[in-house]
């Protein structure tokens, strides 16, 4: 088939494409026509209003806005040497610490040396590694 | 006084003139709905293969254009309408991606396999069962392969070919070149009708 013949056949799949699809059209159904009737209105009375739907919620929003600031100001903040810290906050603070971290990891010795200091009524541990 | 009236005169003839000109523009606007929500409709349909959605991204785009664009000539709101109308298409496709990843993710089948195009396919036109079995058919097959095609193929077929927008139109309506236009419609055509094969046409 050479270019010439191409071109003709694409533009024969075409037409019969665009025919089918121009009989689907025709025959959409009543309702879903009104529908598009409806969805038309629906955007014709959107005609100019770029900003409408903002401006309706302008005072909502401005109220809103105007009750958060209140709140903000007017709601009486702890001092800061008023502030009590939680005892779990505390509890991290310990847990935390380079220190207790050490320990944690030598915590199997620790428990040998309470083991062995209670054995041998608080002389200390013997050494018997090894 | 006299020059007071005088404004006044002018600032109610302006007013006049304003809404004159909305009313017409509400006009133009109608008839240009009028003549291509029913083939918007079907393009949306062909490409999410849902009509009730397909419905509600017309009518978004519908209200995009009337709300931001109705201002602009006549002449550029096909191509902007399709614009916006291809991107609500595109969204459209992506959230339902992620919605049957999820699905899937919760063992819950695709709810696209239920779709019926037979159900869906639009009432007869006054042919003999033949010809309308044959012609939804045809349809059928047509739609089946275009909804195949990759999305910018798919846009550029329809908007040429069900639309009739030239080069230039298609190619602001999707946002790209118009090489790029002439590339997808080329690649389109030739695998649809590979698809379809000699005996659809």
């Amino acid at each position: 088939m050479n270019e010439r013949d191409d071109i003709a056949a694409d533009d024969a799949f075409a037409a019969k494409a665009k025919t089918l699809f121009d009989q689907s059209v025709d025959g959409l159904d009543g309702e879903t026509r009104s529908r598009l009737t409806r969805s038309r209105q629906e955007a014709l009375a959107a005609v100019g209003g770029g900003g409408s739907r903002w401006m309706q919620w302008a005072p909502a929003g401005g109220l809103a806005a105007a009750a958060v600031l209140a709140v903000v100001v007017f709601t009486p903040t702890p001092q800061l040497d008023e502030l009590e810290v939680p005892e779990v906050a505390t509890d991290m603070e310990i847990l935390l610490t380079e220190d207790s971290l050490e320990m944690i990891e030598d915590l199997e010795f620790y428990s040998w040396i309470d083991f062995d200091a209670e054995a041998g009524d608080g002389e200390g541990p013997t050494n018997n590694v090894g | 006084m006299n020059a007071y009236a005088a404004n006044f005169a002018v600032s109610c003839v302006a007013e006049d003139r304003r809404e004159v000109d909305t009313l017409q523009r509400e006009r133009r606007l109608n008839q240009f709905f009028a003549g291509v929500e029913k083939r918007a409709l079907r393009i949306a349909e062909i490409s999410i293969r849902n009509r009730d959605d397909a419905l509600d991204l017309v009518q978004d785009s519908m209200i995009k254009l009337a709300r931001n664009y109705a201002d602009r000539p006549d002449e550029e709101w096909t191509p902007l309408f399709y614009r916006i109308l291809q991107n609500r298409i595109r969204d459209w496709q992506r959230r339902q991606a992620v919605r049957n990843r999820v699905m899937v993710f919760f063992g819950r089948g695709n709810e696209e396999d239920d779709y019926d195009p037979v159900a869906a396919a639009p009432d007869p036109a006054g042919r003999t069962p033949d010809e309308e079995l044959q012609t939804r058919e045809a349809m059928q097959s047509l739609e089946a392969a275009i909804s195949a095609l990759p999305g910018r193929q798919r846009e550029a077929f329809m908007l040429r070919t069900f639309e009739c927008l030239d080069v230039a139109g298609t190619a602001a309506a999707m946002g790209c070149s118009e090489g790029s236009v002439k590339t997808h419609y080329s690649r389109a055509i030739h695998s649809l009708r590979d698809t379809l094969g000699e005996h659809w046409q």
